[in-house]
């Protein structure tokens, strides 16, 4: 697109400027955080001292472990309740809902993707964390309390992305394993599934990336305990809610702001990881 | 049940529990917040209301708006419309805006506060909350803009170029008239998602009320309210409060959602020229 | 008299394919040239060459000359825009902008800075009356144009492209996508159209090359096979080539 026409040459200009500008922008907070990162990546021995499994700052000690352990707990339980759920609205949208009442569903669930998450917080609080306290015991405050309020905040992204996926396979394709003798069930489990998979893997990897950064639904109800959690029924804290309770605990400088940098630079190589899976998978 | 299709049961079995959940969520924040909302609670400041609350909110939001709208339009464009589509500029571009828009808003903050705060040495006030904001929603904004723009079909383009059109005026005369009702409704979304902000805000503007407003004073918005009063406040037994303010919330994120679908439906529809005369 | 186009040794890759070989062909001023030949022969990268639009495509490269008039138009710094004002192009499928079927003929001189309501007026009903058009919209002007039928729109897309006042029109297979009567009413537009304007048609049609055009050129595999008065291509062809596509021993 080459085209020299004089009337383009200051609207492409203003608009690579603002390009520019925002890729610029993206290279200053990678290196805000690298610059803060430093004093500890750089140094071999405080560097080692962060694969440990004790935070005590107050010690020097700055293991990340326990919130690494925290996030993967957190979206693990978020993903295994929400996925299930999920695939059954899409293919009840997809199978069960006429084109008419499509449209609305649809509708609700993006809707529903913009409920903030202190709201969801406010629910885990009000419902949540005394129902585990009853029924699984312990604090209450926990990873499973998280990973439940975690489900249900991510459960209409996911909906969407599946109901999506679903409703891209052809009808010949369904039309012609029905012919074949299939029952209903035998052409989703192995003509509609199989089909969509590739939509249906880029939908789970969104949603993943939600469940790893969402901050404030978890820290209100995941207790904010800085070890090992013990089990799921055990309070905990994630690399996200750490950064958001320490970070003004801990001025930039210090050594524990530069872990937090740390965190923050791991949560972001990760979704730079997911967002090359979901465009491989997307593309397929 | 009918034979073969007990997958179909199960599956609706599932939906109707994905949608009591919510059903639980919203219904326990209504019947919680609804008989706390007065017209008093909503202009009171202090204790007893939250007008400050929601005046900030719309100040940020708006000025977030009004800085990211722009910015994301003249991104798109010049990614859409200017580059070569599959060129590694744009590849690598879209690559920035997908990792920042998934990135953890508190992730953004962070470096925001380091650059603001530490670096600049602006206070904790409503200035930096925009600027953080800011930050998050150029990303989103990019990406609502390159998927309304690249739903116009090319054949819309190469009409306008053929008729002796720049690509400048192409993109302001018809893709983006075309494309008005989706940019509209995306706008719509960014701003929901802007409203129930509070990790990155929290840290940014603060979690107090100034006695006198000033864009460089501390601004506690509606969502960082819930939080702070469910979480930090010292007094207990807010819980109505928190679910009152939810529920503002909640009106404020529908009505937005529910007129942005209005208007561009209008667009979309009558798919009006861009003068009239 | 000088021919209003003359294109010489013009050739065109797509990245490294070559698309169009070492073509010369002259088009005289007011006259009716058809371009036919196979699928993927290269017909429609020539005419798309003719506007420039064709660089619009990643990884097109052209060489050789194009004249209009006494322009080469692909000097680098000729204006691509001032080309395309001069060669209008109306394409396969109709393509109206989402507007009304006003704005749709008013966007070309609007671009050009007519603002005067009762000058744009004036050219819009001058257009639709080219493009025999007039009589079915009028006083429906603020009517959507995707409101319209496929064969009225391609219609407006033939009186968007005569707004700006064109010498030359290119044609890409107008009639492709439309059914046999709106077919006959392009045609019988092109014919009344002819000494006006300087038409180049793409065509897979060949009774509708040998109905409404004053010459035939005929394309195989990126290189001009031949041209003629449409008269002698199609009695006595030169080329074997030619002959044998007419009688259909081409795929097309």
């Amino acid at each position: 697109m080459s085209t020299p026409s004089v009337t383009d040459r200051m609207p492409r200009r203003t608009a690579g400027l603002a390009a520019g500008l925002f890729a610029l922008v993206g290279i200053i907070l990678v290196a805000s955080l690298a610059a803060g990162a430093w004093p500890m990546l750089g140094a071999p021995r405080a560097a080692a001292n962060l694969i440990g499994a004790v935070w005590d700052p107050l010690r020097g000690r700055y293991g990340v472990a326990p919130f690494v352990v925290g996030t993967a707990a957190v979206t693990l339980t978020a993903l295994v309740i929400a996925v299930p759920i999920a695939l059954g609205v899409a293919v009840s949208i997809v199978h069960q809902v006429g084109a008419l009442g499509r449209g609305g569903i649809l509708r609700v669930l993006t809707v529903l993707t913009a409920v903030p998450s202190v709201i969801f917080g406010w629910w885990g609080l009000q419902m949540v964390v005394p129902w585990v306290r009853a029924h699984v015991g312990g604090p209450g405050f926990s990873l499973l309390a998280a990973g439940i309020v975690l489900a249900l905040m991510i459960l209409p992204t996911l909906s969407l992305f599946f109901a999506q996926a679903l409703s891209k396979v052809p009808n010949t394709l369904k039309e012609g394993s029905a012919a074949l003798g299939a029952t209903p069930d035998q052409t989703l489990l192995r003509v509609e599934l199989p089909f969509a998979m590739p939509a249906l893997v880029n939908g789970l990897v969104v949603g993943l990336a939600r469940a790893l950064g969402e901050t404030m639904a978890v820290q209100m109800v995941v207790g904010g305990q800085t070890a090992i959690p013990a089990g799921l029924a055990a309070p905990g804290a994630t690399l996200t809610t750490q950064i958001f309770t320490d970070m003004t605990a801990f001025p930039p400088g210090t050594a524990g702001h530069a872990v937090l940098d740390i965190m923050a630079l791991l949560l972001l190589a990760a979704m730079y990881v997911l967002v090359r899976t979901a465009e491989r998978w997307g593309s397929r | 049940m009918v034979r073969g299709r007990r997958l179909f049961g199960l599956s609706a079995v599932l939906a109707v529990l994905g949608m009591a959940g919510f059903v639980l969520v919203l219904g326990s924040l209504l019947k919680s917040g609804l008989p706390l909302l007065t017209w008093r609670f909503l202009t009171s400041s202090g204790n007893v209301g939250i007008g400050p609350e929601i005046l900030n909110t719309v100040v940020l939001c708006s000025i977030t708006m009004i800085v990211t709208v722009p910015l994301g339009l003249l991104v798109a464009v010049y990614q859409g419309e200017y580059l070569r589509r599959q060129s590694r500029r744009v590849r690598e571009l879209d690559h920035l805006r997908a990792t920042l828009m998934s990135a953890p808003t508190i992730v953004l903050a962070l470096a925001v506060y380091r650059v603001a705060v530490g670096w600049w040495h602006w206070p904790v006030s409503l200035l930096t909350g925009a600027l953080a904001l800011s930050v998050i929603n150029w990303p989103f904004m990019v990406t609502v803009c390159r998927a309304a723009l690249s739903a116009v079909p090319d054949s819309y383009r190469e009409a306008s170029l053929a008729l002796g059109a720049s690509r400048f005026e192409t993109v302001v005369r018809v893709v983006i008239p075309a494309a008005l009702g989706t940019l509209i409704e995306g706008i719509g979304m960014a701003l929901a998602r802007l409203a129930g902000e509070s990790a990155a805000l929290i840290v940014t503007t603060g979690v107090n009320v100034s006695q006198h407003w000033s864009l460089w004073g501390p601004g506690e918005t509606l969502a960082v309210h819930i939080w702070y009063i469910r979480t930090e406040g010292v007094v207990s037994g807010r819980d109505a409060e928190a679910a009152a303010t939810g529920v503002t919330l909640m009106i404020g994120i529908s009505v937005v959602l529910w007129l942005s679908n209005r208007v561009a439906q209008l667009f979309g529809r009558s798919e009006g020229g861009y003068d009239g005369t | 008299m000088e021919p209003k186009l003359r294109v010489e040794n013009l050739s065109v890759w797509y990245q490294r394919q070559p698309a169009l070989k070492h073509v010369t062909l002259s088009v005289e001023e007011g006259e009716v040239l058809a371009l036919i030949g196979p699928s993927g022969c290269g017909k429609s990268t020539f005419l798309r060459t003719l506007n420039r639009l064709s660089e619009e495509q990643v990884g097109v490269r052209v060489s050789g000359s194009i004249m209009l008039g006494d322009l080469d138009i692909q000097e680098s710094h000729v204006d691509v825009t001032q080309i395309r004002r001069r060669v209008g192009m109306v394409f396969q499928a109709p393509n109206p902008f989402p507007f009304s079927i006003f704005d749709n003929v008013a966007y070309g001189p609007r671009l050009q800075g007519v603002a005067d309501p009762g000058t744009l007026r004036k050219i819009v009903e001058q257009s639709l009356r080219q493009a025999a058009l007039w009589d079915e919209v009028r006083g429906k002007l603020r009517r959507p144009a995707l409101a319209l039928s496929g064969g009225q729109q391609q219609r407006l897309c033939i009186a968007r492209a005569l707004a700006v006042n064109p010498e030359v029109l290119l044609m890409d297979e107008p009639t492709a996508s439309l059914d046999p009567l709106s077919t006959a009413k392009i045609e019988e537009l092109v014919g009344a159209l002819r000494g006006q304007y300087t038409i180049v048609m793409v065509t897979h049609n060949l009774r509708q090359a040998a109905r409404i055009s004053d010459r035939t050129a005929f394309f195989l595999d990126g290189a001009l096979v031949e041209v003629g008065p449409t008269r002698q291509i199609f009695t006595a062809p030169q080329d074997n080539r030619t002959e044998q596509y007419l009688t259909g021993r081409f795929e097309s």
